[in-house]
């Protein structure tokens, strides 16, 4: 990205584009490179896109739902018996930019079920895992930690603590360890 | 956005800020829309925080390498920060700090704290471009034995967690 940058305005400075053309050209680049990169990699093969949904059972779903949607500001669709879905984000959104049609929002399924019953589907029943999944860890838009930190303490949310240089840890109604930050923890500072 | 891009040519232009000044401006603002747009990033909301999106999954097993192995191998995830003895990063869709996503692979703790009343159960992935025939054959050519339905499918880890994958039509939050 910074390498078109530094071509286009070498370009204007040497006049072979205007002004405007600067401005426009700069613009479209912005908020159509992540698109246009997700498109050009479309794999082969498999490869995941983006999470869809985590699925998150627990001895009461509302309790769980209610909590999410407090906390993170989301709204509840598909309320069901037993489960209940909280979109990150509008209908309609686009992930990231990560491509114009095919990857919908992320998506929290707050359940309460028997974990024990067969996989949909033909898919037999469930083995028992050896490994788990012991914190999720969220990106929250404007994160600061201090100011965050305020917020959740303000909104009655238990455990908030410190993690590591760029996020806050917090215990959701059932003792499950939630992690939140900024895009500045990532796979590349975290570890 | 333009508005934004108009600025920062004319403060270049007046000599406000440099030349390197200006391009990491432009592409930290690319940075900023992709992960929810800029209005977003400075709005937070009255209470409560805005979620963009899953930023890790903590992912605790007896042998951080054998997972490692199967979803850098099954699903294509880039390994990073590999430390050789008990973690390693897994790192999928937009890039690191972009909106991408991260598996943390990591060998059980010693000192594991109680397990929780509850459980994430499972992960689901998008796969782009979704097609029934090609990602069942792809799977199998790893070993898998996917089951479902058409646009989803199941299959388990080494260690038996499951893993769902599916298109954006099988598994859509407003469909």
């Amino acid at each position: 990205m910074e390498g078109f940058v530094a071509t286009k305005l070498n370009e204007f400075e040497q006049g072979k584009i205007s002004r405007r053309t600067l401005i426009e050209m700069l613009t479209l680049a912005v908020t159509t490179v992540h698109a246009a990169e997700a498109q050009t990699a479309a794999p082969a093969g498999v490869k995941a896109a983006l999470i869809n949904h985590i699925s998150y059972t627990c001895p009461n779903f509302k309790q769980a739902g209610d909590w999410y949607s407090k906390v993170f500001n989301l709204d509840q669709v598909g309320l069901k018996e037993t489960e209940v879905t909280l979109p990150f984000g509008k209908k309609g959104e686009q992930p990231y930019n990560v491509t114009a049609k095919d990857v919908p929002l992320t998506f929290l399924l707050c359940r309460t079920r028997d974990l024990n019953a067969p996989l949909p589907n033909g898919g037999g029943p469930r083995p028992k895992s050896t490994a788990l999944i012991n914190h999720v860890g969220y990106t929250v838009a404007d994160f600061e930690r201090n100011r965050v930190r305020d917020q959740l303490k303000a909104m009655g949310v238990a455990n908030v603590r410190d993690g590591g240089l760029y996020s806050l840890h917090m215990t959701d109604p059932f003792g499950y360890d939630v992690q939140i930050s900024g895009l500045a923890n990532n796979a590349l500072t975290d570890g | 956005m333009e508005r934004f891009i108009a600025d920062l040519v004319k403060r270049f232009e007046t000599g406000n800020i440099s030349r390197r000044d200006f391009c990491e401006g432009v592409a930290l603002a690319a940075t900023v829309y992709a992960a929810g747009g800029a209005d977003a990033n400075a709005q937070a909301p009255a209470s409560g925080l805005r979620m963009l999106g899953v930023n890790h999954i903590s992912y605790s097993c007896p042998d951080y390498r054998k997972a490692r192995d199967f979803y850098s191998s099954v699903l294509g995830m880039e390994k990073l920060k590999d430390d050789g003895k008990a973690r390693v990063n897994l790192a999928f869709g937009p890039a690191p700090g972009k909106g991408g996503s991260f598996i943390v692979a990591r060998n059980v703790a010693a000192n594991a704290p109680a397990p929780a009343r509850s459980v994430v159960d499972h992960v689901c992935y998008t796969l782009p471009n979704w097609n029934d025939a090609r990602v069942n054959a792809a799977l199998k050519a790893k070993g898998q034995n996917p089951t479902g339905r058409s646009g989803s499918v199941n299959v388990f880890d080494p260690f038996n967690f499951q893993v769902q994958l599916a298109s954006s039509e099988a598994e859509n939050p407003f469909i």
